[in-house]
């Protein structure tokens, strides 16, 4: 593994597989792919875990998915996200967003801020 | 029923698509990831070996993703089921050994239960069955299922807390039929008027009786069946009105009954009672029965009755009956007098098939926590890759659940089995079950009460292992001997505990099943007194203006015996009353000469009335004096001969021979008759049953009745004939059967039995319980049995390394060999020792049912404690067997 790579933070699994279809329609392999090359390589997602989370979010109704074939003329399973998931995906990082300026906030205070 | 298949179907393929669909995404997964790593310069193989792990574990992502997918409750169910079902096939012996543990210990159950449900615990088919209440005389020893007319008008006074009084006939000697070609012979009984409202039977035409039809000189009316109107008379709809031919004599038919009602015994026939309300007739041959008053309670209403009985005995003093003169009148709730001859036999089957089911559970709860215990690493593997904790507990209870429902589907098919064989043995007195049990069948509610057997013991073993899993540190098990820690011990306790108190239960039951079969040992070494091999009886019921004198009966006995004892292969024929080991008539005597104390008699004594050659068919022998004879008829001066224990009861010291005495004064204007001479003495026969010592009793020459008695007697109880052949009798039965119709001018004859046949049905109920019994204790210890091998072959698996490790010291076979039997005894000890406890307690129950042996027979029980500790030695045999066999070498590599 890779030194530099990060491991993902708790629940944040969900939102970047949101944001990756998001983009366009993906397979499973997709997403991993796609949320790799966003982030530069610099995020270690544990395989086996993103498909019970793609399950999950389908069984939610966040995202839908289909068979089509890829790239290469094989039979993959492509998930797009939903209305729901649309809505979902804004809010979750609107919640981050703020979450991220609180806590930045936070560790970036001096002793004279306090 | 349609659409609830298609909905299954449809999640069965939905589940299977969604599976297939899964493996080709995930496949597709690693097969993308190998070919890009196969473009950055990997070999092919090397790529596709690195996607995999770099994956992770496929299958627990698999179980990740079916559970966030949310897997319905049907998609689990089924994939249990198949496992489980997968899991069973594996095992099909252990499968096999469960299921049909299960299924005996439930079709006995079913069995037995559909049984008593049906005698006992049903109400009577009867409006408010709960409220009706029989008319009883109790002595204070025991109680009596009879009345007399007279005591019956006096209770019927007590209307503050009884309404709607009804007194029938307790017996029948049954009624010609003689309309159309082919004679028959009816069972008919005799009601009053009250009878139908308190049964709540309703006519489907004409009506019931009215109050002057059941006066005394009433009109010959009559009700039939529905079941007779339409076999013989076709369901002709204006039979009401008309009139058939009973015994001869025209009866207008004023009513059919509903098919619906149902009487026990069957009856065809119902006739007025028409009882003289100043009747003095003390014959008890009647049942009465009445309604409690709305919102009087039984207590009240034997308050009542017991004012009766006061107010009877001022009007006929020491005029008793068989309550004698401490005795009382009181009530009991119908379907209790109807069924307590039957109760305690039946609660004891009742209970003893629970044994056998109690040992069943045990037994399928001991396979289950073994195979629990050998299954502990496969479990502890699920759980580390991935199952839960509760997925695990959910599918020991599947499983479970799949053998319980097994074992009561077979055990269904068994208990129907079961019900019909025994209904075949059961004895003909078993009330309420109808002609050959057809009231009798595996009805919903012995179906639910199995359902709920299966239920409550598939809840009870399989929570057992499951929850010992739960508690269980699956890493402790993986690690090396975890097995044989903490996990394994406290299963062996639960397990030593289930195997003790199996052979408990075995051994009370099978003290119960010894006891019973030497009282039917001791029962068949009786001697009855007569000798009934070779010996038929056939009944008839006599009507008719021929038959109402005493001459008449006597001249046509004598063509009889003429016409048959003509017959090659015949050597005697008599008429009596009743056989010897059936019913009897009871009356009070008083002795000439002999001072009265402050009773109207000297005692009482059975009484038969006979025709000469009675003693020649039966072989009884005289004692002394002489037997009656031919010349002994109504011109004759009046003879009796008693038997040995009257003789010894009443002339303890005289001489009985030529005493006279007075029989039955003052029961009824039919019994008035002078004094009669002790002719003879003869020898005692058992007539009260085999298990019951011989009463005293008086036997009177037929042909010396009194006309009132011959006529009373006709309507009664049919006059029996008995024949003594040389030959096997049945196959005189037809000649004898012709001779005998036409000698009586075309009566029918009936019930023709061989007296084998009597004695057989005399001590059927014995035989009956005998047999049950001792088929469920052969099923306990079967069972038991196979619970201690269970544990023992499971001991000897488990420590075949601590074995190994012995024999590699030094240790010989024959100490692997003691070691086993030490353990396996001493368990198969211990239950003996708890069950002999039991047993000494419980065998209480039986008491009634035993002769010849007490409860506590100390012989019977060293015997069944001996018998049980030999099948246990057996049982460890085998196991015993193959740890001697164990290989060192083998044994320490084990693992």
């Amino acid at each position: 593994m890779d030194k530099k790579q990060m491991e993902l933070l708790q629940g944040t699994l969900d939102m970047l597989i949101l944001k990756a279809v998001s983009l366009g329609p993906l397979h499973g392999y997709g997403v991993l792919l796609r949320i790799q090359q966003i982030s530069k390589d610099r995020l270690e997602i544990q395989q086996g875990s993103l498909y019970p989370a793609l399950y999950r979010l389908e069984h939610q109704g966040l995202i839908t998915s289909e068979w089509g074939e890829s790239e290469n003329k094989r039979k993959a399973k492509y998930y797009r996200l939903t209305a729901a998931g649309k809505r979902k995906l804004q809010t979750e990082a609107e919640k981050w967003n703020r979450m991220a300026d609180v806590i930045a906030g936070i560790l970036q205070s001096t002793p004279e801020e306090v | 029923m349609w659409s609830r298949i298609r909905l299954w179907l449809r999640a069965v393929m939905r589940r299977a698509r969604m599976e297939s669909e899964m493996d080709a995404e995930l496949r597709f997964h690693i097969e993308a990831f190998a070919e890009d790593l196969v473009r950055s310069g990997e070999p092919r193989e090397e790529a596709l070996r690195r996607a995999r792990i770099e994956f992770g574990g496929i299958e627990r992502a698999k179980e990740e993703c079916r559970e966030a997918r949310g897997v319905s409750f049907i998609d689990s169910l089924l994939q249990d089921l198949r496992y489980g079902l997968r899991m069973l096939r594996k095992n099909p012996g252990f499968s096999a050994v469960a299921v049909l543990t299960l299924a005996l210990g439930i079709g006995a159950n079913t069995a037995i239960f559909s049984v008593v449900d049906t005698v006992l615990l049903r109400p009577m088919p009867y409006p408010e069955p709960d409220r009706i209440v029989q008319f009883m005389l109790s002595s204070p020893q025991e109680s009596f299922n009879l009345s007399s007319i007279p005591k019956f008008m006096v209770w019927r006074q007590q209307t503050s807390t009884l309404q709607d009084f009804a007194a029938y006939e307790s017996d029948s000697p049954g009624i010609n039929l003689t309309e159309g070609e082919l004679p028959e012979q009816l069972r008919d009984i005799r009601v009053s008027a009250g009878f139908f409202r308190l049964f709540g039977a309703t006519v489907d035409l004409g009506r019931t009786f009215t109050a002057d039809e059941d006066r005394p000189g009433g009109r010959h009316v009559v009700v039939i069946s529905n079941g007779l109107w339409h076999r013989r008379f076709a369901g002709d709809p204006n039979l009401v009105g008309k009139a058939i031919r009973l015994g001869g004599e025209p009866y207008e038919v004023v009513g059919v009954l509903d098919g619906s009602f149902v009487w026990d015994p069957p009856t065809d026939i119902w006739l007025p009672l028409q009882a003289d309300p100043n009747s003095t007739n003390q014959a008890h041959d009647h049942r009465a029965a009445a309604r409690l008053k709305p919102g009087i309670n039984l207590e009240a209403a034997k308050e009542g009755t017991k004012l009766a009985a006061e107010e009877f005995q001022r009007k006929f003093p020491g005029m008793n009956g068989p309550e004698g003169p401490q005795g009382t009148f009181t009530l009991l709730p119908l379907r209790n007098a109807v069924t307590r001859n039957a109760r305690p036999a039946l609660l004891v089957l009742l209970g003893a098939v629970s044994f056998v089911l109690l040992i069943a559970c045990a037994n399928v709860a001991n396979l289950l926590l073994a195979r629990a215990a050998s299954r502990g690493r496969e479990l502890s593997i699920r759980v580390a890759i991935g199952a839960s904790r509760g997925r695990i507990v959910r599918q020991l209870f599947t499983e479970s659940v799949i053998l319980s429902v097994a074992g009561g589907a077979l055990g269904v098919v068994l208990g129907y089995a079961g019900l019909h064989a025994l209904l075949a043995i059961s004895p003909d007195d078993l009330p309420r079950v109808g002609p050959h049990g057809v009231a009798v069948e595996l009805n919903a509610r012995a179906l639910l009460f199995t359902l709920f057997v299966s239920a409550f013991t598939a809840v009870l073993f399989a929570l057992l292992p499951a929850i010992g899993f739960s508690r269980t540190d699956p890493s402790k098990i993986l690690s090396e001997g975890g097995v044989r820690s903490g996990f394994g011990l406290r299963r062996a306790k639960s397990r030593y505990f289930l195997v003790v108190s199996e052979i408990a239960l075995a051994l009370v039951l099978l003290a119960g099943a010894a006891l019973l079969i030497r009282s039917f040992t001791a029962l068949q070494l009786v001697d009855p007194g007569f000798d009934g091999h070779d010996v038929l009886s056939l009944e008839m019921s006599l009507a008719g203006t021929r038959f109402q004198k005493t001459a008449g009966v006597a001249q046509f006995v004598r063509e009889a015996e003429q016409r048959v004892e003509s017959l090659a292969g015949v050597t005697a024929l008599a008429t009596t009353s009743s056989v010897p080991l059936e019913p009897i008539f009871f009356l009070p005597f008083s002795i000439e000469g002999r001072p009265l104390a402050n009773d109207r008699y000297h005692g009482g004594a059975d009484y038969r009335y006979v025709s000469s050659r009675y003693f020649e068919v039966f072989r009884i022998p005289l004692r002394r004096g002489r037997m009656i004879t031919e010349r002994d008829d109504g011109n004759a001066p009046g003879v009796v001969l008693i038997n040995e224990a009257m003789a010894r009861q009443f002339w303890p010291k005289g001489d009985p021979l030529g005493e006279r005495i007075t029989i039955g004064k003052g029961v009824g204007p039919e019994f008035e008759e002078p004094a009669r001479q002790i002719v003879g003495v003869v020898a005692d026969v058992r007539d009260a049953g085999l298990s019951q010592s011989p009463t005293p009793i008086m036997y009177i020459p037929a042909a010396q009745l009194t006309d009132g008695l011959t006529a009373l007697g006709n309507t009664v109880v049919p006059l029996t004939w008995v024949v003594r052949t040389k030959v096997e009798p049945y196959s005189l039965r037809e000649d004898i059967e012709r001779e005998l119709r036409q000698a009586s001018g075309g009566l029918p004859v009936a019930h023709v039995r061989s007296m084998h046949q009597v004695a057989v049905e005399s001590t059927s109920r014995t035989n009956f319980n005998m047999m049950l019994l001792s088929v469920f204790a052969g099923l306990a210890v079967l069972l038991a049995s196979i619970g201690i091998y269970g544990l023992m072959a499971y001991a000897v698996q488990q420590r075949t390394h601590e074995i190994g490790v012995r024999m590699a010291l030094g240790a010989r076979a024959q100490n692997v060999l003691l070691l086993v039997f030490r353990e396996g005894l001493s368990l198969a000890l211990a239950g003996i020792a708890i069950g002999l406890l039991g047993a000494a307690w419980l065998t209480q129950a039986l008491k009634s049912l035993l002769f010849g042996v007490s409860p506590n027979d100390p012989m019977t029980l060293a015997l069944v404690a001996v018998l049980l500790l030999a099948v246990a030695a057996a049982a460890c045999y085998i196991p015993a067997r193959r740890a001697m066999r164990v290989d060192p070498m083998v044994a320490l590599r084990y693992e």
